[in-house]
Protein backbone atom coordinates (compact mmCIF):
# COMPACT_ATOMS: atom_id res chain seq x y z
CA UNK A 1 0.00 0.00 0.00
CA UNK A 2 1.18 3.38 -1.14
CA UNK A 3 1.96 5.71 2.29
CA UNK A 4 -0.53 8.84 1.66
CA UNK A 5 0.38 10.30 4.76
CA UNK A 6 3.58 10.73 5.27
CA UNK A 7 4.90 9.64 9.06
CA UNK A 8 1.43 8.08 10.04
CA UNK A 9 3.04 4.94 11.20
CA UNK A 10 5.05 6.73 14.17
CA UNK A 11 2.49 9.02 14.64
CA UNK A 12 -0.50 5.95 15.19
CA UNK A 13 2.14 3.88 16.94
CA UNK A 14 2.88 6.74 19.26
CA UNK A 15 -1.21 7.26 19.71
CA UNK A 16 -1.66 3.87 20.90
CA UNK A 17 1.23 4.15 23.11
CA UNK A 18 -0.16 6.89 24.98
CA UNK A 19 -3.63 5.61 25.47
CA UNK A 20 -2.19 2.68 27.01
CA UNK A 21 -0.27 4.53 29.34
CA UNK A 22 -3.57 6.49 29.49
CA UNK A 23 -5.15 3.25 30.66
CA UNK A 24 -2.36 2.53 33.14
CA UNK A 25 -2.92 5.63 34.63
CA UNK A 26 -6.05 5.16 35.58
CA UNK A 27 -5.95 1.93 36.70
CA UNK A 28 -3.41 3.48 39.31
CA UNK A 29 -5.53 6.35 40.20
CA UNK A 30 -8.81 4.13 40.43
CA UNK A 31 -6.97 2.06 42.86
CA UNK A 32 -5.44 4.34 44.83
CA UNK A 33 -7.67 2.78 47.90
CA UNK A 34 -7.26 -1.05 46.60
CA UNK A 35 -5.77 -2.75 50.29
CA UNK A 36 -6.85 -6.19 48.68
CA UNK A 37 -5.78 -7.24 45.42
CA UNK A 38 -6.18 -10.71 43.53
CA UNK A 39 -3.07 -11.85 45.49
CA UNK A 40 -4.31 -10.54 48.71
CA UNK A 41 -1.79 -7.68 48.69
CA UNK A 42 -2.24 -4.17 48.10
CA UNK A 43 -2.65 -2.84 44.52
CA UNK A 44 1.24 -2.23 42.95
CA UNK A 45 0.97 0.87 40.98
CA UNK A 46 2.25 -0.06 37.58
CA UNK A 47 4.05 2.25 35.09
CA UNK A 48 4.88 1.89 31.33
CA UNK A 49 8.50 1.96 29.88
CA UNK A 50 8.50 2.97 26.32
CA UNK A 51 10.58 1.68 23.52
CA UNK A 52 11.42 2.66 19.81
CA UNK A 53 10.92 0.40 17.27
CA UNK A 54 12.70 1.11 13.63
CA UNK A 55 10.48 1.60 11.00
CA UNK A 56 12.73 -0.74 8.89
CA UNK A 57 12.84 -3.60 10.78
CA UNK A 58 8.87 -3.35 10.83
CA UNK A 59 8.64 -3.41 7.12
CA UNK A 60 11.88 -4.36 5.58
CA UNK A 61 9.72 -3.73 2.04
CA UNK A 62 10.08 -0.33 2.26
CA UNK A 63 13.50 -0.12 0.13
CA UNK A 64 13.19 3.57 0.35
CA UNK A 65 14.26 3.84 3.81
CA UNK A 66 17.32 1.62 2.99
CA UNK A 67 19.93 4.48 3.22
CA UNK A 68 20.72 6.47 5.89
CA UNK A 69 18.25 7.12 9.63
CA UNK A 70 14.58 6.10 9.07
CA UNK A 71 11.55 7.25 11.25
CA UNK A 72 10.71 4.82 14.37
CA UNK A 73 8.17 4.19 15.79
CA UNK A 74 7.48 3.89 19.51
CA UNK A 75 5.61 1.03 21.43
CA UNK A 76 5.24 -0.11 25.19
CA UNK A 77 8.20 -2.31 26.00
CA UNK A 78 6.32 -3.38 28.90
CA UNK A 79 3.99 -2.33 31.88
CA UNK A 80 6.03 -2.56 35.24
CA UNK A 81 5.58 -2.41 38.57
CA UNK A 82 6.84 0.20 40.70
CA UNK A 83 8.13 -1.44 43.96
CA UNK A 84 8.04 1.08 46.41
CA UNK A 85 6.73 -0.57 49.61
CA UNK A 86 3.35 -0.02 50.77
CA UNK A 87 2.34 2.84 52.81
CA UNK A 88 1.03 1.84 56.40
CA UNK A 89 -1.97 3.68 57.86
CA UNK A 90 -3.57 3.08 60.99
CA UNK A 91 -7.12 1.90 60.65
CA UNK A 92 -7.79 -0.61 63.10
CA UNK A 93 -11.02 -0.92 61.68
CA UNK A 94 -10.28 -2.46 58.84
CA UNK A 95 -10.81 -5.90 57.80
CA UNK A 96 -7.13 -6.01 56.44
CA UNK A 97 -5.64 -4.23 59.64
CA UNK A 98 -2.66 -6.34 60.78
CA UNK A 99 -2.06 -7.24 64.56
CA UNK A 100 -1.29 -3.63 65.47
CA UNK A 101 -4.06 -2.13 63.96
CA UNK A 102 -1.98 -1.04 60.47
CA UNK A 103 -3.28 -1.19 56.87
CA UNK A 104 -0.97 -1.59 53.97
CA UNK A 105 -1.95 1.14 51.60
CA UNK A 106 -0.96 1.10 48.13
CA UNK A 107 1.77 3.73 47.93
CA UNK A 108 0.19 6.11 44.82
CA UNK A 109 0.80 9.97 45.11
CA UNK A 110 -2.37 11.71 43.51
CA UNK A 111 -0.32 14.48 42.33
CA UNK A 112 2.38 12.12 40.25
CA UNK A 113 -0.81 10.40 38.45
CA UNK A 114 -2.11 13.56 37.24
CA UNK A 115 1.09 15.11 36.26
CA UNK A 116 1.81 12.08 34.31
CA UNK A 117 -2.12 12.39 32.59
CA UNK A 118 -1.14 15.51 31.50
CA UNK A 119 1.84 14.72 30.27
CA UNK A 120 -0.10 11.95 28.63
CA UNK A 121 -2.72 13.82 27.15
CA UNK A 122 0.02 16.77 25.85
CA UNK A 123 1.84 14.33 24.00
CA UNK A 124 -1.10 12.28 22.70
CA UNK A 125 -2.22 16.18 21.13
CA UNK A 126 0.97 16.45 19.98
CA UNK A 127 0.79 13.73 17.60
CA UNK A 128 -2.83 14.55 16.51
CA UNK A 129 -1.55 17.63 15.22
CA UNK A 130 0.92 15.60 13.16
CA UNK A 131 -1.67 13.50 11.74
CA UNK A 132 -3.71 16.82 11.08
CA UNK A 133 -0.42 18.78 9.06
CA UNK A 134 0.15 14.96 6.90
CA UNK A 135 -3.61 15.42 6.66
CA UNK A 136 -3.15 18.78 5.04
CA UNK A 137 0.21 17.97 3.32
CA UNK A 138 -1.86 14.88 1.43
CA UNK A 139 -4.25 16.72 0.17
CA UNK A 140 -2.04 19.84 -1.36
CA UNK A 141 -0.25 16.79 -3.19
CA UNK A 142 -3.59 15.64 -4.76
CA UNK A 143 -4.44 19.33 -5.60
CA UNK A 144 -1.47 19.41 -8.03
CA UNK A 145 -2.44 19.88 -11.26
CA UNK A 146 -6.14 20.95 -10.57
CA UNK A 147 -6.81 24.01 -12.21
CA UNK B 1 12.18 16.40 -26.24
CA UNK B 2 9.11 17.04 -23.98
CA UNK B 3 11.33 16.97 -21.14
CA UNK B 4 12.69 20.25 -21.31
CA UNK B 5 8.88 21.63 -20.31
CA UNK B 6 9.86 20.62 -16.94
CA UNK B 7 13.56 21.46 -17.09
CA UNK B 8 12.97 24.80 -15.34
CA UNK B 9 14.80 25.09 -12.60
CA UNK B 10 12.40 27.21 -10.07
CA UNK B 11 10.94 24.23 -10.91
CA UNK B 12 13.20 20.91 -10.72
CA UNK B 13 13.94 22.94 -7.39
CA UNK B 14 10.01 23.34 -6.22
CA UNK B 15 9.87 19.46 -6.53
CA UNK B 16 12.60 18.33 -5.26
CA UNK B 17 12.04 20.79 -1.84
CA UNK B 18 8.31 18.95 -1.88
CA UNK B 19 9.89 15.85 -1.49
CA UNK B 20 12.00 17.05 1.45
CA UNK B 21 9.19 18.64 2.64
CA UNK B 22 7.29 15.25 2.75
CA UNK B 23 10.36 13.82 4.68
CA UNK B 24 10.91 16.19 6.85
CA UNK B 25 7.47 15.43 8.14
CA UNK B 26 8.42 12.26 8.53
CA UNK B 27 11.12 13.00 10.47
CA UNK B 28 8.98 15.32 12.90
CA UNK B 29 6.38 12.38 12.80
CA UNK B 30 8.70 10.30 14.04
CA UNK B 31 10.24 12.81 16.81
CA UNK B 32 7.11 13.51 18.29
CA UNK B 33 5.95 10.02 18.38
CA UNK B 34 9.10 9.82 20.74
CA UNK B 35 9.28 12.72 22.48
CA UNK B 36 8.49 10.47 25.83
CA UNK B 37 11.47 7.60 24.96
CA UNK B 38 14.45 7.65 26.43
CA UNK B 39 17.47 7.77 24.79
CA UNK B 40 15.91 9.06 21.68
CA UNK B 41 18.01 11.10 19.30
CA UNK B 42 15.74 13.94 17.15
CA UNK B 43 16.06 13.03 13.24
CA UNK B 44 16.32 15.76 10.71
CA UNK B 45 16.83 16.00 6.77
CA UNK B 46 20.75 15.66 6.44
CA UNK B 47 22.60 18.82 7.54
CA UNK B 48 24.24 18.04 4.34
CA UNK B 49 21.10 17.94 1.60
CA UNK B 50 21.14 22.09 2.37
CA UNK B 51 24.65 22.84 1.37
CA UNK B 52 24.49 20.34 -1.58
CA UNK B 53 21.35 22.08 -2.63
CA UNK B 54 22.72 25.62 -2.36
CA UNK B 55 26.11 24.79 -4.04
CA UNK B 56 23.81 23.49 -7.31
CA UNK B 57 21.96 26.64 -7.14
CA UNK B 58 24.55 28.98 -7.38
CA UNK B 59 25.70 26.77 -10.12
CA UNK B 60 22.70 27.06 -12.28
CA UNK B 61 22.32 23.44 -12.46
CA UNK B 62 18.84 22.16 -12.14
CA UNK B 63 20.03 18.51 -13.48
CA UNK B 64 22.32 17.84 -10.52
CA UNK B 65 19.34 19.42 -8.18
CA UNK B 66 17.13 16.69 -9.67
CA UNK B 67 19.39 13.58 -9.04
CA UNK B 68 19.71 14.76 -5.72
CA UNK B 69 18.73 12.12 -2.80
CA UNK B 70 17.55 13.75 0.40
CA UNK B 71 17.96 11.54 3.47
CA UNK B 72 17.19 11.46 7.26
CA UNK B 73 19.81 11.64 9.95
CA UNK B 74 20.08 11.89 13.57
CA UNK B 75 20.47 15.70 14.06
CA UNK B 76 23.83 15.77 15.97
CA UNK B 77 23.54 19.36 16.89
CA UNK B 78 20.51 18.90 19.10
CA UNK B 79 21.18 18.42 22.99
CA UNK B 80 19.65 16.53 25.18
CA UNK B 81 18.38 18.93 28.31
CA UNK B 82 16.69 16.44 30.04
CA UNK B 83 17.89 13.33 32.31
CA UNK B 84 16.61 10.81 30.25
CA UNK B 85 18.99 11.74 26.88
CA UNK B 86 16.11 12.35 24.52
CA UNK B 87 16.94 15.64 22.38
CA UNK B 88 13.40 16.31 21.54
CA UNK B 89 11.91 19.39 22.90
CA UNK B 90 7.87 18.64 21.94
CA UNK B 91 7.60 23.30 21.66
CA UNK B 92 10.28 23.83 18.88
CA UNK B 93 9.10 20.37 16.97
CA UNK B 94 5.83 21.43 16.73
CA UNK B 95 7.16 24.67 15.26
CA UNK B 96 8.87 22.81 12.69
CA UNK B 97 5.50 20.71 11.82
CA UNK B 98 3.81 23.84 11.25
CA UNK B 99 6.47 25.62 9.61
CA UNK B 100 7.09 22.82 7.42
CA UNK B 101 3.17 22.51 6.47
CA UNK B 102 3.69 25.99 5.36
CA UNK B 103 6.92 24.98 3.38
CA UNK B 104 4.54 22.44 1.74
CA UNK B 105 1.57 24.62 0.46
CA UNK B 106 4.43 26.96 -0.83
CA UNK B 107 5.87 24.55 -2.97
CA UNK B 108 2.56 23.23 -3.75
CA UNK B 109 1.42 26.30 -5.37
CA UNK B 110 4.60 27.22 -6.83
CA UNK B 111 4.44 24.01 -9.32
CA UNK B 112 0.34 24.52 -9.10
CA UNK B 113 1.54 27.98 -11.18
CA UNK B 114 4.40 26.57 -13.16
CA UNK B 115 2.04 23.83 -14.73
CA UNK B 116 -0.31 26.62 -15.30
CA UNK B 117 2.06 28.23 -17.26
CA UNK B 118 3.08 25.28 -18.94
CA UNK B 119 -0.48 24.63 -19.59
CA UNK B 120 -1.13 27.91 -20.90
CA UNK B 121 1.84 28.03 -23.42
CA UNK B 122 0.73 24.67 -24.63
CA UNK B 123 -2.66 25.36 -24.95
CA UNK B 124 -3.17 28.89 -25.44
CA UNK B 125 -5.83 28.76 -22.75
CA UNK B 126 -5.77 29.47 -19.22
Amino acid sequence: MINVLSGIDSTASALDAERVRMDVISQNIANVNTTRGLDGKPYQRQEVVFENVLKAQQSSLDSNLVSGSSPEMVQIARIQKDNRPARMVYNPGSPDADAHGMVAMPDINIHEEMVDMIASSRSYEANLAVAKNAHSIAMQALSIGKH
Amino acid sequence: MINALFSDSSYVTAKKMLDVSVLRQEAIASNLANVETPNYKRLDVASSFESQLQSAISSGNSASVATMQPELAVDTSAVSGRADGNTVQLESEMLRLNENTVENAAETELINQSMAKIRMAVTGKS
